[in-house]
């Protein structure tokens, strides 16, 4: 997983270049996101590592369902790709797009586990504190999980803050075990 | 220990009540791989070289490598029970070890957890156990000698309070004995003794503890021990924990003496290590900073002045010098001391003593070769006694070798050949001595002046040990008083009339 980053970022901030002269970010990372869906189907997958498919074929194919919106360019890109065989590695690729388009419009993804439903009011207040917290744009995403018992779980990226009852729990077992 | 079920939920209660509990906010990374106690983890952006991360189950681990996407870490300890996709925190911590008297007389590993069925160790303090090096202006010329009770050593190669001193040589030629017998020989001095085993046998560990407590030397002493049998991550910092304990003291204007046995093997885990976390080797398989390893390490040991004490017990401890004496030890192969690791430590140390495979079997013990083993400071530690004896033990020693190799040719040698040979040879004689039997400075003093102005010239060579003996035990019973004397104060010039007188009187009992 590391090393699949690691050959994908290159990639990536070339991409990210190039889409931001042209200021289409968004629909780079539309393209981005299709194409990676595209590559990672079922039938499609094996296709990338067959030796008679040729890089020309490979590149035509994510180009007719993925490049509709992007100019000479974007189709280019893909052919980049595809001659070097590095088409699979487009998840990886699209992902940090992702988060350098995150990086640069100064928002995150910051993704809520909590006990019990929270209401539009609650999200509200925590969007609002997390935002304050890392002086960040948030994109709030909800999740549900009973087994915390109670309180909340935030994850942005790495930084991951732990209000739950069962967390809490875990910290006593440990101070009382360890 | 005893413990009634009430006092047990009283315990739990208390520690209910201390336990804060706050909502945390922590860098988390998912472990990707784990393999043979190297985890590579994704995430952790936040990580610092060096970092205990927090792996579940209550393990920790160590960041060693931290990289674009992924941090490289080493788990200390058992590391089984973690798998892929495990979550793996940060603890904004750097690993401490309990340092403090209370250690003294125990064993504990190399994260200062005891090993020996005592119960808790109830130190009051925690030490990092990586630690930069008193700077060049706390430090302070080494000046007061450590005493190793072993007749070769103290003449020859004198080691200082402060002092590194290097024991190299081949396996079974008695390096762990003469740092077992240095640390017997610290009972009463002051000196408190580490002694860090890495690498080695469990049975061995054990001897060695077992040895300590027979001498009564286990109450000045800490043994660390990173044995075999646990992980390379713990046979790593082992070194780095003991010297942490051993600075403690220093830091308290105490001194102290560690024993690094060996480093050899410290390099061999250091180096799976770093082949595990991909980094690229050099020479002999090792990474590029093995150097940077034993010379970071080597370089705490060191004799600090009273402005340095003064400050880091905050003025409770004043006009007192600290020292930590390091004696690492290096195990060659065949000999060999021109391989990477033994060449880097002998020039790290100030000094080294040679232990040699053939002496040892020609009945030499200690095996130590005179002429190439040197001590580079200690000759201003040794005491005035010794150091002015010492120099007549030396030169016999040198010319003696010189001679030898020639003599075996020629079978009629002029009279002063002959002479300087006999000497040489019962120098030689003299300076056998048997494993947990360390000399006082007075003794030492005495064995050496007999050989030196010829009492022994008469004596059959393979009787010198006896006659030594003797000369020993008739000073024993007959002169005490002169013998604790000259150790109160040991200056030759006040005492050379009584050695002499010693010897005289022994030479006529004809006891011998």
């Amino acid at each position: 997983m590391a090393e699949k980053t690691t050959i994908a970022r290159p990639y990536a901030k070339a991409v990210f270049a190039l889409a931001r002269e042209q200021r289409k970010l968004d629909a780079w990372l539309n393209a981005l996101a299709l194409a990676a869906t595209v590559v990672m189907h079922a039938r499609v997958a094996p296709l990338l590592t067959n030796p008679r498919a040729t890089a020309a074929d490979l590149a035509d194919l994510v180009n007719e369902i993925a490049g509709g919106e992007l100019e000479v360019k974007g189709k280019d890109f893909f052919k980049v790709l595809a001659t070097n065989r590095r088409l699979g590695y487009l998840p990886e690729i699209a992902a940090i797009f992702a988060h350098l388009k995150a990086e640069s419009e100064k928002s995150v993804d910051v993704t809520v586990t909590s006990a019990v439903e929270l209401s539009a009011d609650q999200q509200k207040k925590l969007a609002a504190a997390v935002e304050k917290r890392l002086a960040r744009t948030v994109r709030l995403h909800t999740k549900l999980d009973p087994a915390l018992i109670g309180g909340a779980v935030l994850r942005a990226d790495d930084l991951v803050i732990d209000g739950s009852l069962k967390g809490r729990l875990d910290r006593l077992e440990n101070e009382l075990t360890g | 220990m005893a413990i009634k079920a009430s006092e047990i939920s009283d315990l739990i209660k208390s520690r209910i009540e201390k336990f804060q509990s706050t909502t945390e906010a922590r860098n988390v990374g998912t472990v990707v791989t784990v393999t043979d106690g190297i985890c590579r983890v994704h995430g952790l952006a936040d990580a610092r070289y060096g970092e205990m991360l927090e792996f579940p189950g209550n393990t920790f681990g160590l960041a060693l490598n931290l990289e674009q996407d992924s941090v490289g870490a080493v788990v200390l300890g058992e590391y089984k029970h973690i798998s892929e996709g495990d979550t793996v925190k940060t603890t904004n911590r750097i690993l401490e070890v309990p340092v403090g008297p209370e250690l003294l007389g125990r064993v504990v590993d190399a994260l200062g957890q005891p090993l020996d069925g005592k119960g808790p160790i109830k130190a009051s303090k925690q030490s990092p156990i990586e630690r930069v090096a008193p700077g060049v202006v706390h430090r302070k010329s080494v000046s007061q000698p450590v005493q190793t009770g072993y007749k070769a050593v103290d003449s020859m190669v004198p080691i200082g309070r402060g002092q590194r001193e290097l024991i190299i040589g081949d396996r079974q030629t008695g390096k762990t004995a003469l740092a077992i017998d240095t640390i017997i020989n610290q009972k009463g001095s002051g000196v408190k003794c580490i002694y860090v085993a890495i690498g080695q046998k469990q049975s061995s560990i054990s001897n060695v503890v077992r040895k300590l407590e027979e001498n009564g030397a286990m109450a000045h002493t800490i043994v660390v021990a990173a044995s075999a049998s646990v992980p390379a991550s713990m046979q790593y910092i082992a070194p780095y924990s003991g010297c942490t304990m051993g600075e403690y003291f220093m830091d308290q204007g105490e001194d102290a003496l560690i024993i690094y046995d060996d480093l050899t093997k410290q390099a061999w885990a250091y180096r799976q290590i770093s082949l595990l976390l991909k980094r690229p080797p050099g020479r002999e398989a090792y990474p590029g900073d093995v150097f940077y390893l034993h010379s970071r390490l080597l370089e705490r040991s060191a004799r600090v002045n009273e402005e340095y004490v003064e400050k880091t017990t905050g003025g409770k401890v004043k006009g007192k010098t600290g020292s930590l004496t390091g004696l690492p030890i290096i195990e060659t192969q065949a000999g060999d001391v021109t391989a990477f690791v033994p060449t880097n430590v002998i020039s790290i140390t100030d000094g080294q003593i040679f232990l040699e495979t053939d002496l040892f079997n020609a009945g030499i013990r200690p095996a130590m070769n005179a002429g190439i083993s040197v001590s580079r400071v200690g000759g201003a530690a040794q005491t005035d006694i010794i150091k002015r004896l010492g120099g007549g033990i030396r030169l016999a020693l040198a010319q003696y070798r010189e001679l030898a190799a020639f003599s075996q040719f020629a079978s009629d040698l002029d009279e002063a050949t002959r002479k300087q040979i006999d000497r040489g040879q019962r120098v030689t004689e003299v300076m056998k001595q048997k494993q947990y039997a360390p000399l006082s400075v007075a003794e030492m003093a005495l064995s050496i002046y007999a050989v030196n102005n010829g009492y022994m010239d008469k004596t059959e060579r393979n009787k010198v040990v006896a006659f030594e003996a003797a000369l020993l035990a008739f000073a024993g019973s007959d002169h005490a008083a002169s013998i604790k004397s000259i150790n109160e104060k040991p200056v030759l010039k006040e005492h050379e009339a009584t050695l002499k007188k010693i010897c005289e009187a022994f030479v006529a009992t004809g006891a011998y």
